[in-house]
């Protein structure tokens, strides 16, 4: 079965945010929330790279280890999927996390927080909804990998940079563009993520 | 209510199969790997991916069950890259987007603006009924009562002032049918004062490349650009202004490892991923381009065939060349000669070379000069008119390509036909109305045949002595359709002006800053139209290219189309029988597709003749087929054609004319997209030919320069036995009693132009381009000191050209210049001040900033500033500072972005934003609950005085600002 | 083997915690980087963005987190890449249950052990049947506040360390969840009340829990343990003083940990909310072994100690033994021990 990863190219990111309004359509996700975002190094400066982020569904996810009522899980696509049904938000995925991508709505007048909200890689959610059902919907977003595509944000990349897909696919179309085109500034995250980088 | 976790891990674990039938019909390989962001390639060896839980569904927001989705496709409506959206609409709702992976310019990619312009449909930021200002309160009126109105207030400005009171200011973001309507119904009301968005984008660029080759337009395309192995872009940021064009730019760099240079004053996102960055000092692009010139010259690295073959007057230009020597380029522009010899040897060698730009360029008091020069080193390097090079010109907005072409100009009718007489006639005939009554519509004949007042002047034309302004009255009435008021330089003055008015009419999908900015109580109208996903129509993208788009769904709330607002306004005035002649009118609405057919009837001269909405649809289905580098169809029912058939596409619908996917291409045959350079200036000059000289399209005929085609020269050749009796017919009635005369541009049956081209002649002759235009104000291009400069030491040697009357207003430049310098302006205001895009919004921002998902992104308005700059004023990152311009005593209250993105010595702020003005937030003048979600300090509140000669092109790239910490 | 192995990890362990200290202080990418300014184009004009383009792994060497800039406001998202979260989950998966496990039940053990060997504390003289004040009803209100809140507190902390192995599969997921939330918002509201109580404690009792000379006595003589004689002491005796300023110190570490943690990036990054947890997690540990000392002390332990905070008086001869030092001074001020009323008059 295939281990669903996402790749971001940064030598081809240009901080276009496509990905970000992407999510926001697709998921129809409120404002505050940033389930994916773009974090740009170097700002201004010769060298600047654009690193499109969000829940990089880890091997071993963190998040889902130290939640302290186990609603997070990984499937078997390796898609890390949580369900809000049992989330207490309590905000120990957001500190595990090596990568930001846990976010909470902000409840009440001090900083409580809500259920956990983060990219779903649009593959549902790990409820009991119905997968594809309206329920599944409004709770978590959209279903697409059960439709047989890809996350929006890595279909709609302006430059195909942000890549989507089984890890060995995206893999080699890494490589092969850095053989390509003699650069690469290297798979950003994986290393943390998924304790593996892309040889070249 | 208590389910065991276990259960839930179980049908998880399990989904598969929880699925019957799930991996048929799922996802296959190449369409996997289409969505895994590539064309499949070398990965052929790869392992199948196995689909496993995949199953294929239609909708993306899961659709009510048992309702049908539709897919519709239409286009962007930001960027000029003309980006397919494909919407997924269920019960009259649009309820997803998807990738739209068969267009060859996109392949389902999409920037930030694009990938969210379902909100513009659903926002509720949008101006949902009609209102007017009374005593200074929002009033909500019907669309009846509104038509009424105004039309009345008209009628009567109209009696009192005469027709060239009322300014007709179109936008870009009409459809090309819409635009052509909007242009015939204003020659009906009787006056040249149409304008659009392109004066303030392109006009130079419009001016400049037409008159060294004779059209105005990017010569190839974004996709072509994959074929170049050097990439020079200056003056332009295609990351934020045409993100999805980099991935051509990028991807063409990777496979070619091309050269890509950016010459910037900015180290911009584009530059980022540059590997050469050279900055530069704004307004300096002649003297950088002259001292490219200077080491290509020194080193006989011209391409000397190319420019004894399809090149006059270079030598001229070699005598400016020669006084840029690299220690006075240095001087001027501050970029070190070891640089600029790199930069020009790539050029120069590495060819296919292609220059892109962008407003960097244009809008400046030089901009058409600067598009000259460029041109110039695009000629000398033999880099124009092949595959992989050209003048790859990124246009604004989504249709200011075809707003251009079409007229909303005020220099033209559509299509370049000009404002003489001949043309006039031209388009009587094509509107099938008498010449007469159009003339009895204007105030005279001169003024029917003068070029109108450009639209960053048209305050000037409220507020100045009515002596000094080129017609009867003031301007007493705008008519502002799709058009931000913030985009326009010198807002104080414009606000000002504002509130001179009698009638202001906005007519937009969000209210705008024209709604909010002045103290206006009365007199004024905010009427909804539709976004373009609410119409339908074509609309031609940068590279020339025309697509076909349809509803995605009706006009919400109390929309209307543009078509169906300019026609209730016809009505009104009593000229809609002559508007819609010969098209059919449903409900109030044109039909696109009959604006589209009498376009093609009278689109001779550019060639927008083939393009009949029959195969624009036709391509639209079958957008797969076309290739991704050359655009070109290998098969199915489109097979030959270009994708978006790109203007020119000769003869009538009937004649499969391809398009010309590449301009001037004098390596392929006419029917197949070649051309030559136009011969528009003339054959001879002071006794040297203007006539290519050995070079011709591939298999003509005529195996040498010719001149454009007219009845007297198919005599001459003897093809005008070639013409079929309808066409000779034609030929007549449009002739009289000069049939001589009729040309390849005025004949309407395409008679001509189908025996030009069955002889493999391109219908406009075969001319050299010129490196001299004697009919500009600087026949060779000649650098000139920005109007307020950071180098008064400059201005004796370089100044800016004496004043002068242009487009019926006077252009007191060189005075303003000359003042600035003895007042030492720039000693009180040190930094360069330019301006341009963000990525995350558009245009004068509005509409974007109205977008929910779009404002969160960008919710400041912002200066960048070096870190220099601020230390030395005590400026942190991220704090209010207030940035103070060199006219009308203004101020911003913008946050300050320290970075060394910006050079010492400039400062940069985008466009965009509105609704603060020197300091106030004005969010309580919007009509209550439309205000945008993000307001700001606009620009072009701090910008100044500054016009280019040509085409009124506002300077707002340069300018002297101060800034101060608060 | 397994053995070295779990050693090792404790090691390990060790690094793990100073390694999310570390990454408290961090440097964003953009503030060290290594290409040059945009002045030095003056000396070498060749600026390639491409061949200095940022790397991972290089800033990642670098700094313990890789950080830039954002166009949304949100600060907290400019963290790109902070490996440290991978640290701290195995600190709190690996680490902490044993640490907690071996604390609390070293403590329980250890009572355990002391019962056994010396059985509950008598007044060795007996009950005189007098009786003294010692707690007033404000005290006594402001312990059992504490007190109360922080048994609340630990046992909803507890059930966010071992709820999920201990009570999750007992009731089940859903009703784990619905538990566990309640507990949040509890312990997250509870707080307060406990913030309240170690205030007033603290302002009522500090002055009487300055360490004395007589206290280093009663420490080396093991508070009576060791020797014959029972030391003397004030108000409060030296073990007393050290729950006390456990309490005072410790309460102050865990509200202030804490409340970075409710207040998520007010103050601190998600570095220092790594480290705060930490440190919350680690003293709510000792915090619990503690208190279950105090607890023992004063009930199971020491006949006549529970009737102090219980009634607010306590039996004269308990209070000679205990706190002689106290009585001389409290009788000196002429509070004598009252008779109790239920008993029979002495005379």
């Amino acid at each position: 079965m295939a281990r669903m990863k996402f790749l971001c190219d940064a030598d081809r990111c240009i901080e276009c945010n496509a990905c970000v309004t992407a999510c926001k359509n697709e998921n129809e996700v409120p404002w505050g929330i940033n389930r994916r975002r773009v974090v740009t190094l170097n700002d201004g400066k010769p060298g600047e790279r654009s690193v499109s982020m969000a829940c990089m569904h880890c091997t071993d996810a963190p998040c889902a280890a130290v939640c302290p009522v186990s609603c997070i899980l990984s499937t078997d696509e390796g898609v890390v999927l949580h369900s809000k049904d049992l989330c207490i938000g309590c905000g120990y995925c957001f500190y595990a996390c090596p990568f930001g991508a846990p976010q909470y709505p902000q409840l009440g007048n001090f900083g409580s927080r809500g259920k956990m909200d983060k990219c779903t890689y649009c593959a549902g959610g790990g409820g009991t909804e119905v997968p594809g059902s309206i329920e599944e919907y409004r709770k978590y977003g959209a279903n697409r990998l059960l439709e047989g595509k890809l996350p929006l944000c890595a279909e709609m990349c302006s430059t195909k940079s942000l890549l989507a897909g089984d890890s060995e696919i995206i893999a080699q179309i890494y490589k092969e563009r850095v053989l390509t085109r003699g650069y690469g500034s290297g798979a950003w995250g994986w290393r943390t993520a998924y304790r593996e980088s892309i040889a070249i | 209510m208590l389910i065991k976790r276990e259960q839930v891990e179980r049908r998880r674990g399990s989904l598969a199969g929880a699925l019957p039938g799930s991996t048929s019909g799922g996802l296959d390989r190449r369409s996997f790997l289409r969505r895994s962001g590539l064309a499949a390639g070398g990965l052929a060896a790869l392992g199948t991916f196995s689909p496993g839980m995949l199953r294929t569904t239609q909708a993306g927001p899961p659709p009510t069950p048992g309702v049908p989705v539709e897919r519709r496709k239409n286009i962007c409506t930001h960027c000029s890259v003309g980006c397919t959206v494909t919407a997924e609409v269920q019960n009259g709702v649009w309820i997803g987007q998807e990738p739209s992976w068969d267009s060859p310019i996109n392949r389902g990619s999409h920037c930030s603006k694009g990938a969210s312009v379902r909100e513009l449909v659903h926002g509720d930021r949008r101006v949902k009924y009609p209102m007017k200002l009374v005593d200074g309160n929002w009033t909500r009126i019907s669309w009846d009562m509104a038509i009424d109105e105004i039309g009345n207030t008209l009628a009567a400005i109209r009696e009192k002032s005469g027709p060239d009171s009322v300014y007709w200011l179109g936008s870009t973001k009409f459809s090309n049918e819409a635009g052509y309507l909007f242009r015939k119904f204003v020659a009906f009301w009787g006056t040249n004062n149409v304008d659009c968005q392109a004066r303030i984008c392109h006009s130079t660029t419009v001016a400049g490349v037409a008159n060294t080759w004779g059209y105005g337009a990017m010569t190839n395309s974004f996709n072509d650009i994959r074929r170049s192995k050097t990439l020079l872009i200056m003056g332009g940021n295609p990351a934020e202004a045409h993100p999805v064009s980099l991935q051509h730019l990028l991807e063409g760099k990777e496979l070619n490892r091309a050269n890509f240079i950016v010459i910037d004053p900015r180290m911009t996102r584009t530059a980022a991923h540059a590997n050469d960055y050279v900055r530069i000092r704004p307004g300096t692009d002649i003297a950088a381009i002259w001292g490219m010139l200077w080491h290509i010259f020194q080193n006989g690295w011209e391409d000397k065939e190319f420019i004894s073959q399809r090149v006059y007057g270079m030598d001229e230009t070699r005598k400016e060349v020669a006084k840029w020597t690299p220690d006075e380029v240095e001087r001027v522009t501050g970029i070190p000669g070891e640089q600029l010899r790199r930069v020009a040897e790539k050029f120069a060698k590495d060819r296919p070379s292609t220059l892109i730009w962008a407003m960097g360029q244009t809008q400046h008091t030089v901009g058409t000069a600067n598009v000259r020069a460029s041109c110039t080193l695009l000629l000398a390097t033999g880099n124009v008119g092949g595959f992989g090079n050209g003048a790859n010109i990124f246009r604004g907005h989504d249709n200011v390509q075809g707003t251009t072409d079409l007229g909303l100009d005020v220099t033209s009718l559509p299509l370049y036909y000009g404002l003489d007489e001949g043309a006039w006639r031209h388009w009587c005939r094509v509107w099938g109305v008498d010449y007469a009554w159009v003339q009895s519509r204007f105030a005279s004949k001169q003024l029917m045949e003068a070029p109108g007042i450009a639209a960053p002047r048209w305050f000037d034309a409220t507020m100045l002595a009515k002596s000094s302004i080129g017609q009867s009255d003031n301007l007493r009435a705008m008519m502002v359709f799709g058009h931000n008021g913030n985009t326009i330089t010198r807002m104080p003055e414009a606000v000002k002006g504002i509130e001179a008015l009698e009638l202001l009419v906005i007519v937009d999908t969000v209210p705008t800053n024209w709604s909010s900015v002045s103290q206006r109580k009365n007199g004024t109208y905010l009427l909804p139209c539709g976004t373009q996903f609410e119409s339908s129509g074509s609309r031609t993208n940068s590279n020339r290219a025309l697509q076909w788009y349809d509803q995605v769904v009706q006009p919400i709330f109390e929309s209307k189309e543009d078509q169906e607002i300019v026609y209730l306004f016809a009505k009104k005035l009593g000229v809609a029988d002559q508007l819609c002649k010969n098209i059919a009118v449903e409900t109030n609405r044109p039909l696109p597709e009959d604006l589209l057919r009498e376009i093609n009837r009278g689109g001779w001269s550019t060639g927008y003749s083939g393009q009949s909405p029959e195969r624009l649809k036709r391509q639209r289905d079958h957008q797969g087929d076309f290739d991704l580098v050359s655009l070109r169809a290998k098969d199915g029912p489109c097979a030959g054609e270009y994708y978006g058939l790109p203007w020119p596409c000769w003869g009538t619908p009937d004649l499969n004319h391809p398009g010309t996917a590449i301009l001037y291409n004098n390596h392929l045959h006419v029917k197949d997209g070649g051309g030559a350079f136009r011969a528009r200036f003339g054959v001879e000059r002071n006794g040297a030919t203007l006539l290519a000289e050995g070079s011709y399209p591939l298999g003509s005929d005529i195996k040498d320069g010719y001149p454009e085609f007219t009845m007297a020269v198919l005599k001459k050749l003897g093809w005008d036995s070639e013409l079929t009796t309808p066409e000779m017919t034609v030929i007549r009635e449009v002739g009289g009693n000069n049939i001589d005369a009729v040309s390849w541009s005025t004949d309407l049956s395409g008679g001509i132009q189908r025996v030009a081209l069955a002889h493999g002649c391109i219908p406009y002759g075969n001319a050299k381009a010129r490196a001299v235009a004697w009919n500009l104000p600087d026949p060779v291009p000649v650098h000139r000191e920005p109007i307020y400069t950071p180098r008064p030491d400059l201005v004796a040697k370089y100044p800016t050209l004496p004043d002068a009357t242009q487009l019926r207003v006077p252009n007191i430049g060189f005075t303003v210049q000359k003042a600035a310098v003895d007042q030492k302006v720039a000693n009180r205001f040190p930094l360069i001040l330019t301006s341009g895009r963000l990525v995350d919004y558009e245009g004068g921002g509005d509409e974007t900033r109205a977008n929910i998902w779009l404002a969160e992104l960008r919710q400041d308005m912002f200066v960048e500033i070096s870190p220099a700059d601020a230390q030395a004023r005590g400026i942190s990152n991220g704090s209010w500072v207030w940035v103070t311009g060199a006219e009308n005593s203004s101020k911003a209250r913008v946050k300050a972005l320290v970075t060394e993105r910006v050079g010492k010595g400039v400062a940069f702020m985008p466009f965009h934003f509105s609704g603060w003005f020197q300091g106030v937030d004005q969010r309580d003048r919007f009509p209550q609950g439309i205000d945008p979600y993000v307001l700001g300090e606009a620009v072009n509140s701090i910008t100044t005085y500054g016009y280019d000669p040509v085409t009124n092109m506002p300077e707002s790239k340069v300018t002297l600002c101060q800034i101060t910490a608060i | 083997m397994s053995a070295l192995s779990t050693r090792l990890r404790h090691a390990l362990g060790t690094l793990v915690l100073l390694g999310i200290i570390a990454s408290a202080v961090p440097a964003s990418a953009q503030q060290a980087a290594p290409p040059p300014p945009a002045q030095s184009s003056q000396s070498s004009p060749l600026i390639d963005p491409d061949a200095l383009a940022v790397n991972e792994q290089t800033l990642l060497g670098d700094f313990s987190r890789v950080e830039g800039s954002i166009l949304i406001p949100n600060t907290r998202e400019r963290v790109l890449i902070q490996p440290a979260g991978r640290l701290w989950d195995y600190f709190h998966e690996v680490l902490l249950r044993p640490i907690a496990l071996i604390v609390i039940f070293g403590m329980v053990a250890l009572l355990a052990i002391a019962y056994l060997a010396m059985g509950r504390l008598r007044i060795s003289a007996g009950r005189s049947g007098k009786r003294m004040q010692r707690f007033s009803a404000f005290e006594r209100f402001s312990h059992w506040l504490t007190a109360t809140s922080f048994i609340v507190l630990a046992l909803t902390g507890l059930n966010i360390t071992f709820g999920k192995v201990a009570l999750r599969p007992l009731i089940g997921p859903d009703a784990f969840s619905t538990v566990s939330q309640y507990a949040k918002y509890i312990h997250n509201y509870v707080s307060f009340a406990f913030v309240a109580g170690l205030v007033l404690i603290a302002a009522m009792w500090m002055k009487q829990n300055i360490p004395r000379k007589m206290d280093i006595t009663w420490l080396k003589e093991g508070g009576g343990l060791i020797g014959s004689k029972h030391p003397t002491a004030g108000r409060f005796n030296a073990g007393q003083k050290m729950i006390f300023w456990f309490v005072v110190g410790a309460g102050a570490a865990a509200a202030i940990s804490g409340y970075l943690l409710i207040f998520p990036f007010y103050v601190t990054n998600i570095a220092g909310m790594q480290v705060a947890q930490v440190v919350h997690s680690l003293l709510a540990a000792a915090f619990v072994a503690v208190i279950l000392a105090h607890i023992y002390i004063g009930t199971l332990g020491m006949e006549g100690a529970f009737e102090a905070m219980g009634t607010g008086s306590v039996d004269f001869n308990w209070a000679k033994q205990h706190h002689r030092a106290w009585v001389e001074e409290e009788v000196a001020k002429g509070h004598l021990p009252q008779p109790t009323l239920s008993a029979t008059p002495a005379e």
